[in-house]
């Protein structure tokens, strides 16, 4: 049998080789490889993969264990390398990649939006016919400055900050819709609390400010935007309760590894609600507080609902994966 | 995952942080977890860096006000979001599980099975980052704690570790073999060491020089006192108290089959001669 120093003098070299091909794939990437290069990197890798096995089975030593350990550990995260990502796939995404994963979850959805328009809707109708009721909701204060907003028909300046405004409603929005998403990891609880308290506060404000009397106003500029804001609220609820559902019930699977397969769907459907909301920011800063008529902003409104439902149930149909 | 990993019972390297796997060559790797400190610190780094970072786009934009109000306020509102929640994802989904901080710190993301971290992967990871730091990655701590492998919530869902990478050099040789003595024939008796023995001695030997003197002839002289029993040792007298280290030395060359020429003269370099002799020296 060929002895630990002999065996290392025949090998040393090709090891060294490796090890050089390594750092030049982490320094320059792939694609700075010949050709020659990349069958040799993979003919290094399978030898140092053998070498490896023959040290652990005759014992040559920690030292030389973990030399060769990490040199196959560093050559097996290259050679096992993901797909890359390219901005061609966030298209497909958009398209149809993330409204066929909605469909699939769409039964999520649809409770994470009875969490989230119901207490809405209900507290809207109550406030708007009793809205001393609001200040049980909110600070007074609060809502003394959100009836001053919609008070007047041009409630703000229509300038160049609205380019503030978008970042700060991309920020703000997706914000609170991505927390909504993680928090259901906590076994759903989070999500449901995010949803219930956005849609009783929402309720509160809708409902206080047509009960005093500015239901023109305020529907003129909310009915644009609140097309793609609130689904996509809905829509990352609906995946922050895939999280707490795949840990609750987790079949016949551990409910880490539940957790695991569901939680790669969840994120993307996440994803989708975010790309969402950043159109919906969009709205908000530039059309939905544009000085035009009110009917042209119903009619815009309406037409982007429309849109919403039409993107999120026929997007992506029939087509093939892959 | 290594419930069917043929050596996890009996790979002495499965520590709390190490956590072994079988890839698709049949080869066993073991990684190392990274510990919450190394994971702090670079959380740190990266965090100071995304601090400057924004930092000097919101002065900048301040300057760019005064040419275009609004338009740099809303681009750095952006930055701001992209820092929050696309900085992690991004850079460990595109630069194979490392961020800044980790690059600084030698530590990586990985999935699982040792396969490079999916852009899907990074993403679901680092959403859930929203869940694990709350109360000041309280949740995430006490998940990782818990969880083994030290995995937070994020690593959970995502089926991912952090691993430390350490600069590992081929281990040096043991120097000037050559020129060591192999003990005579005369002086030992039958016994052949086993391999095993023999491999422990070369891995002392390459290892010696991080001991001082003494502590190399204190660790040595367990071994070397039953070698020199079982060898029935007949050299120079107190030669193996005094000079353990030398002995082991002695020992391993005599019976090296490529160093000790002597030994290949004597037995003619035959596996055949060699055989009995093995065999009765176990026996």
């Amino acid at each position: 049998m060929i002895s630990q120093r002999d065996f290392r003098r025949q090998r040393s070299g090709d090891w060294a080789r490796f090890e050089a091909l390594i750092h030049k794939i982490d320094n320059n990437g792939w694609k700075k490889l010949s050709g020659s290069e990349a069958s040799e990197f993979s003919r290094l890798f399978r030898e140092t993969c053998h070498d490896l096995s023959i040290v652990r089975t005759r014992d040559w030593g920690t030292g030389l264990t973990s030399y060769l350990n990490e040199l196959v550990t560093k050559g097996h995260n290259i050679f096992y390398k993901s797909p890359p990502t390219r901005s061609r796939d966030f298209v497909t995404f958009v398209s149809s990649g993330f409204p066929r994963v909605f469909r699939r979850n769409i039964w999520f959805f649809l409770a994470a939006s009875a969490l989230f328009f119901l207490p809405l809707a209900i507290t809207w109708v109550v406030v708007q016919n009793r809205p001393e009721l609001a200040a049980r909701i909110l600070p007074a204060q609060q809502l003394d400055m959100m009836e001053e907003m919609y008070a007047e028909a041009e409630f703000e300046e229509y300038d160049a900050s609205r380019a503030a405004m978008g970042g700060f409603y991309v920020r703000n929005n997706v914000g609170i819709a991505l927390r909504c998403f993680a928090m259901g990891v906590l076994l759903g609880t989070g999500t449901v609390y995010v949803l219930l308290t956005n849609g009783i506060i929402l309720g509160a404000v809708s409902g206080y400010i047509v009960g005093m009397g500015h239901g023109d106003n305020f529907l003129s500029f909310v009915v644009s935007h609140g097309s793609f804001e609130l689904t996509a609220i809905a829509v990352a609820g609906g995946a922050g309760l895939i999280l707490g559902d795949a840990i609750v019930h987790p079949g016949r699977q551990s409910r880490i590894d539940s957790l695991r397969t569901r939680g790669l769907e969840a994120v993307q459907i996440a994803c989708g609600a975010a790309v969402m909301l950043m159109v919906a920011a969009m709205i908000e800063a530039f059309w939905s507080p544009a000085p035009i008529a009110d009917g042209i902003k119903y009619a815009g409104g309406a037409l982007l609902w429309l849109l919403v439902i039409l993107y999120l149930s026929l997007a992506g149909r029939g087509e093939v994966a892959e | 995952m290594s419930s069917n990993n043929p050596t996890s019972s009996d790979a002495t390297a499965v520590v709390e942080l190490h956590s072994a796997i079988e890839t698709p060559e049949n080869v066993v790797l073991t990684y190392r977890m990274a510990g919450p400190a190394l994971r702090l610190w670079a959380y740190l780094i990266d965090t100071v860096l995304r601090g400057m970072v924004l930092f000097v786009a919101f002065i900048t934009a301040i300057v760019a006000e005064l040419a275009i109000e609004g338009v740099p306020f809303g681009i750095w509102l952006l930055l701001l979001f992209m820092m929050e929640w696309g900085y992690f994802a991004i850079c460990e989904g595109f630069f194979r599980g490392k961020t800044i901080g980790k690059h600084a710190m030698n530590i990586r993301v990985i999935r699982e099975a040792g396969y490079p971290i999916s852009f899907w992967s990074a993403l679901l990871r680092n959403f859930l980052r929203a869940a694990d730091m709350l109360p000041l990655y309280g949740i995430g701590f006490i998940t990782a704690v818990v969880s083994g492998k030290f995995r937070r919530l994020g690593d959970l869902a995502a089926g991912t570790v952090v691993i430390e990478e350490r600069k590992v050099r081929l281990p040096r040789e043991p120097i000037i073999l050559e020129k060591i003595q192999p003990l005579s024939r005369s002086d030992i008796g039958t016994y052949v060491p086993p391999h095993r023995t023999l491999a422990v001695i070369e891995e002392f030997l390459q290892r010696r020089f991080v001991l001082t003197h003494q502590r190399g002839h204190e660790l040595a002289a367990h071994l070397a006192a039953v070698l020199s029993r079982k060898l029935n040792f007949q050299g120079e007298a107190n030669f193996v108290e005094e000079y353990p280290m030398a002995f082991l030395a002695r020992v391993y060359v005599t019976f090296h089959p490529t160093l000790n020429r002597e030994a290949d003269e004597d037995l003619g370099g035959s596996a055949a001669d060699l055989q009995p002799v093995f065999a009765g020296g176990k026996g």
